[in-house]
C-alpha cells in the first residue's frame, strides 16, 4: 500500500482525508502546517503527500518548493480550498503533481491518486 | 462614469441628514426619543431591496419623486410599532383603522418631506413629490420595485435604520432613485482624481460577488447535502464607524479570515448558532449526541468557513488574473458588532470610509442561513476596480485539469 503524508491546518479534513485513505494507503504521517509536512517527509519518505494549500507557519506551495528540492521524485497532490488560476500556476512551478479542489468527493481523489501515484 | 469617494460620502451625508431630520420630525410629534443607526448607499440587485425586512409586516407611506432626482421612495414601520407611534400623536386613532391609518400617512408626509427637502437644498434645485401613498404589507407589498431601467439590473439604494432609543425596535427608510440620473449626478460631483470609481465596474464587481455567493453555497451543498442558495449580493458604502452597526447583538459563529492581493481586506463566513449546530452536524460521519455546539460543530465550521471563502473569492482573482491570498480561519463566536469592530477599527486606521460587500444565503429544507461579510481595503479595491476588464468578468473558473 502507497505510504500517504496529509498535511492540512483543519483537524476535519484530516479526518475525513484518513477516511477516504486509509481502506487503500497507510498513513504514515498527519501534520498541520508546511514546517512539519517538510520534517514528517525527510522521515517518512511517503509515496505521496497531500498538501493544503493555506496553513500557518509556512504554507503548502512553498513546502512543496523545499519537498521537491530534497527529492524531485517526491509525489504532491495539492488538496485546497484556493481555486484560482494564478495558485494552480504557483503550486506547478512548485512542482506539484496534481491539484485537488475542495470540496470534493472521494472517486475525484481516488482519481487524482491513480494519476500520480498509480497502483 | 465615475463617481469619487468624497462625493459617495457627501451622498450618504445627505441622506444621513435627512433620516435625522425625518426622525427628528417624528420625535418632535410623537415625544418618542429616536437616532438614525445606519445609513448606507447600496448598489443592488431590484430583487433583493429590503432584504433586512425579513418576514415581518409593516405599514408606512411611499412617495414618487422627480425633478433633480427622479425615483421614489418609502418610509415603513414594523406594524406593531406603528400603533404605538399613533398613539403617542393621537391617543385612541389606533383602534379606528382609517385614522390610524392616516395618521400613518401624516407623519409619513412630514417626515419624508424633510428628507426629500434636504436633498434639493444641496442640489441647489427642486424636487418634486407625489402625495404620501398609504402602504401595507410584507415586503414585497411595501417596497416599490424601483425604477425600471432595460440597461440596468441593479440599482442604488439609500437605506437607513432608525431605531428608538431605550427599545429594540426601528424603522426604515429607502430611497432608490433612477438609476442613470443618479449615476450623473454622482458622475457631476465627482473629481477626477485618484479616487474615482467607475460605476459601471462597481456594478459589474457585484455581480462577481453574486457568483462567488453561488459558488460558496454550492460548497455548503455539496459539503453538507443541504441544498443552499445565494439570495442577496450587494456592495454598500458607509462612514467606517457605522460598519459595526449594521451587524447587531445576534450571536454568531463562523470564521474570519485576512485576504492579501487585489484587494486586501478582511472577509467573515458567519452562521446564527442552530445554522452552526444544523450545517456542522451535516457535515459530520456520525450523529453528535449533544446539544449546542461543541468541538467538533466547530472543528467543522472551521474547515467549511475556509472553503466557502475560497469560494467567494476565487472569483475575483481569476477575472483580475491575481491571487488573493488569505491567512488560515480564525474561529468567532460572538455579538455581530463584537466580531467586526477589531476588523473595521483595523480597517479605519488608513480610510474614513468603508466599502462593504454582503451577501446572505438559505435555504426552506431545515433551519439554515449564512452570511458573507467582505471589508476590503477602499484603496486598493478602487485599484482593482481599475484593472477589472469587464470583458473577463464571467471568467471566475479555473480549471486545475487544465493546468496539471
Amino acid at each position: 500500500m502507497a505510504k500517504v503524508l496529509i498535511a492540512d491546518d483543519s483537524e476535519f479534513m484530516r479526518n475525513l482525508l484518513r477516511e477516504i485513505l486509509e481502506e487503500n494507503h497507510t498513513i504514515v504521517g498527519e501534520v498541520e502546517n508546511g514546517v512539519e509536512a517538510v520534517e514528517v517527509f525527510k522521515e517518512e519518505q511517503p509515496d505521496l503527500v497531500m498538501m493544503d494549500i493555506v496553513m500557518p507557519i509556512r504554507d503548502g506551495i512553498e513546502a512543496t518548493d523545499e519537498i521537491k528540492n530534497t527529492d524531485p521524485s517526491a509525489n504532491v497532490i495539492m488538496c485546497t480550498s484556493v481555486g484560482q488560476e494564478e495558485k494552480m500556476k504557483e503550486a506547478v512551478k512548485a512542482g506539484a503533481d496534481g491539484y485537488i479542489t475542495k470540496p470534493f468527493q472521494k472517486p475525484s481523489v481516488m482519481e487524482a491518486i491513480q494519476d500520480v501515484v498509480p497502483s | 462614469m465615475k463617481v469619487d469617494v468624497q462625493s459617495l460620502d457627501t451622498f450618504n451625508q445627505l441622506a444621513h441628514e435627512g433620516a435625522q431630520q425625518a426622525t427628528a420630525s417624528m420625535t418632535q410629534m410623537t415625544g418618542i426619543d429616536a437616532t438614525v443607526d445606519v445609513t448606507k448607499i447600496s448598489l443592488v440587485d431590484r430583487g433583493d431591496i429590503g432584504e433586512e425586512l425579513g418576514a415581518g409586516s409593516f405599514v408606512g407611506v411611499e412617495f414618487g419623486f422627480e425633478g433633480a432626482l427622479s425615483g421614489e421612495t418609502v418610509l415603513v414601520f414594523e406594524q406593531g410599532q406603528s400603533d404605538a407611534i399613533v398613539e403617542a400623536m393621537m391617543p385612541g386613532a389606533s383602534t379606528d383603522d382609517s385614522m390610524g391609518q392616516s395618521a400613518v400617512q401624516e407623519i409619513g408626509n412630514i417626515m419624508m418631506s424633510g428628507f426629500i427637502d434636504g436633498w434639493a437644498e444641496h442640489l441647489g434645485a427642486s424636487i418634486d413629490h407625489t402625495p404620501p401613498g398609504y402602504v401595507e404589507g410584507d415586503r414585497d407589498a411595501i417596497l416599490p420595485d424601483g425604477p425600471e431601467t432595460s440597461e440596468h439590473d441593479q440599482i442604488f439604494v439609500f437605506r437607513s435604520e432608525v431605531t428608538w432609543e431605550g427599545e429594540s425596535v426601528s424603522f426604515f427608510i429607502y430611497m432608490l432613485p433612477e438609476y442613470e440620473p443618479m449615476a450623473e449626478l454622482m458622475a457631476e460631483h465627482a473629481e477626477t482624481g485618484d479616487d474615482a470609481i467607475p460605476i459601471e465596474k462597481l456594478a459589474v464587481f457585484n455581480q462577481m460577488t453574486q457568483q462567488g455567493t453561488e459558488r460558496a453555497a454550492e460548497n455548503v451543498e455539496q459539503m453538507s447535502g443541504i441544498e443552499t442558495e445565494a439570495e442577496v449580493s450587494q456592495i454598500s458604502f458607509v462612514p467606517i464607524e457605522d460598519v459595526p452597526r449594521q451587524f447587531g447583538e445576534e450571536t454568531y459563529v463562523g470564521t474570519a479570515v485576512e485576504f492579501t492581493g487585489a484587494p486586501s481586506g478582511f472577509l467573515l463566513v458567519l452562521f446564527d448558532e442552530q445554522s452552526a449546530v444544523t450545517v456542522a452536524e451535516a457535515l459530520m460521519p456520525m450523529e453528535m449526541d449533544s446539544d449546542g455546539l461543541t468541538e467538533q460543530h466547530k472543528m467543522a465550521i472551521e474547515e467549511l468557513g475556509n472553503i466557502m471563502t475560497s469560494g467567494f473569492v476565487d472569483g475575483w482573482a481569476n477575472v483580475l488574473q491575481q491571487s488573493v491570498e488569505h491567512t488560515p480561519p480564525r474561529l468567532v463566536h460572538d455579538m455581530g458588532r463584537a466580531i467586526i469592530d477589531p476588523l473595521a477599527a483595523q480597517l479605519g486606521q488608513h480610510q474614513r470610509h468603508a466599502f462593504v460587500i454582503d451577501s446572505k444565503m438559505k435555504t426552506d429544507e431545515v433551519e439554515f442561513e449564512s452570511e458573507i461579510h467582505a471589508l476590503p481595503n477602499e484603496q486598493e479595491l478602487r485599484e482593482a476596480l481599475d484593472e477589472l476588464d469587464v470583458e473577463r468578468a464571467d471568467q471566475t473558473d479555473a480549471d486545475a485539469g487544465q493546468i496539471f
